[in-house]
């Protein structure tokens, strides 16, 4: 089965990022209380509390899942990471279709389709400081392993988010309320880029152990 | 009547600037519906209930919604996905008070949704022009009673306002919606005050003249139906706007 992802797979990432949300918690509400309203980690972690409660029982198939996932972070959030992070997972369904189990291609064009749906829901792009500058080159570095099956291309991206996370650090915030902050916001993480590398170190864990 | 929405982070700011627009509403206001704070009661916002709330303020004219800042935009953006009839739901620029304000004036005064829109995306205009003539010292031009300085071929008549709360309000937006209603170029001065005139197609613009009741105004009018969307305006000033 290393091949493909199924529906419970999905379940067990979405799993995985709420247990990393919760360990990482603190870290996330610090870095947002250096640049913006201090609330990035507990809403985050709201959010996918109720995420989770909404997957039992596990959906129908993928496209079903990330519709429900992405409706419930709209709706549970409560600040700017839910609409971002909500028109992600919404956006991937229409790719994943009908499908039972989907492969490392099909994956990868959902998040491809839910990435674009984040920038144009932001009007963001690379170099913003925001978690556009972890997603976009985690996406480059799927495609470019994709031939390789799902466990290895979510390793790639996990590495790549990780170093577009980092590279956030001396970056001027142009987007949300970081931005008000001007050259003061240099010199700091930017907490959307850190909670969506934890997104994909959970893909990362949880392709891994089914492998 | 076009409905209208309130999305805030704060369910107190937003029910505390709707209570202070529908002062303003008259005895027919919009409907207003509030979407706002988080899950727990806290500051934040949620895409499916202001969905819900827009459907609910939609009876059938379209909506506009109004919103705070950062994540009231994105998540009333999210909230078009969800809503019954996006084709006739705005977002408006304008800033949150003062856009609340003009929108429940303006739909009160019967404007359609892109009426109301448009007033509201200049919202902000009347405070900029208060404060740059405070800073620029007093308005130039000292009042010109009989004069005749309108432009060239423009008709028009000078009244005096005997409606109680002048030409605001309900007043200034049946005199908006009757000069919007001809092919023609509407003006009016103050003619006390002897500030510049302004379009009477522009509820705003009107009511940031502050006319009040007892002072002459001179109403003009050119292009086509001039003629007639001047017979139209003088009617109303001679009916006191159904207030006299």
């Amino acid at each position: 089965m290393s091949g493909s992802v199924s529906t419970g797979d999905l379940r067990e990432w979405m799993r995985a990022f709420r247990n990393a949300v919760h360990e990482h918690k603190d870290e996330l509400t610090r870095l947002d209380s250096e640049i913006g309203d201090a609330d990035h980690g507990s809403n985050m972690a709201r959010g996918l509390d109720a995420v989770i409660a909404k997957l039992d029982p596990v959906p129908a198939t993928p496209a079903e899942l990330v519709k429900t996932v992405g409706m419930t972070l709209v709706s549970s959030v409560g600040g700017a990471s839910g609409p971002l992070y909500g028109t992600l997972f919404l956006r991937m369904g229409p790719v994943l279709g009908t499908r039972g189990e989907v492969d490392a291609d099909t994956l990868g064009a959902a998040l491809r389709a839910g990435v674009d749906g984040v920038i144009a829901r932001g009007k963001t792009e690379p170099g913003d400081k925001t978690m556009i500058d972890a997603l976009s080159p985690a996406l480059d570095a799927w495609d470019a392993a994709a031939a390789d099956g799902p466990a290895s291309a979510a390793r790639a991206a996990a590495e790549a988010a990780a170093r577009g996370r980092d590279a956030t650090e001396p970056l001027v915030a142009r987007k949300g309320r970081a931005s008000y902050l001007g050259e003061r916001s240099a010199g700091h993480l930017d907490p959307g880029a850190t909670s969506a590398t934890l997104l994909l170190e959970a893909l990362r864990d949880t392709l891994a152990a089914g492998e | 009547m076009i409905g209208l929405v309130a999305v805030s982070h704060s369910r107190a700011l937003a029910e505390a600037a709707v209570h202070l627009a529908l002062q303003m509403g008259g005895d027919a206001p919009p409907r207003v519906r509030v979407a706002a704070g988080g899950p727990d009661d806290d500051l934040g916002t949620d895409a499916v209930a202001i969905a819900a709330a827009i459907d609910d303020a939609d009876t059938g004219d379209g909506v506009l919604v109004l919103m705070d800042l950062g994540s009231a935009i994105l998540s009333a953006e999210t909230a078009l996905e969800f809503v019954a009839q996006p084709g006739r739901v705005r977002l408006s620029p304008a800033p949150f008070v003062e856009g609340l304000v003009t929108a429940v004036v303006t739909a009160a005064g019967g404007g359609d949704l892109e009426t109301v829109a448009r007033e509201c995306a200049t919202a902000a205009d009347a405070k900029a022009r208060h404060l740059g003539a405070d800073v620029g010292g007093p308005a130039s031009g000292a009042s010109s009673d009989a004069g005749d300085r309108g432009d060239e071929g423009a008709l028009s008549f000078e009244a005096v306002v005997t409606a109680p709360s002048g030409l605001h309000a309900r007043p200034a937006a049946v005199f908006v919606k009757a000069a919007s209603r001809h092919d023609a170029e509407v003006r009016i001065a103050d003619l006390e005050t002897g500030a510049d005139e302004v379009s009477g197609r522009s509820l705003l613009a009107v009511m940031a003249l502050g006319i009040r009741q007892g002072s002459r105004v001179r109403v003009s009018a050119s292009g086509p139906q001039a003629e007639a969307a001047l017979e139209e305006l003088r009617e109303l000033f001679a009916d006191g706007f159904g207030e006299g």
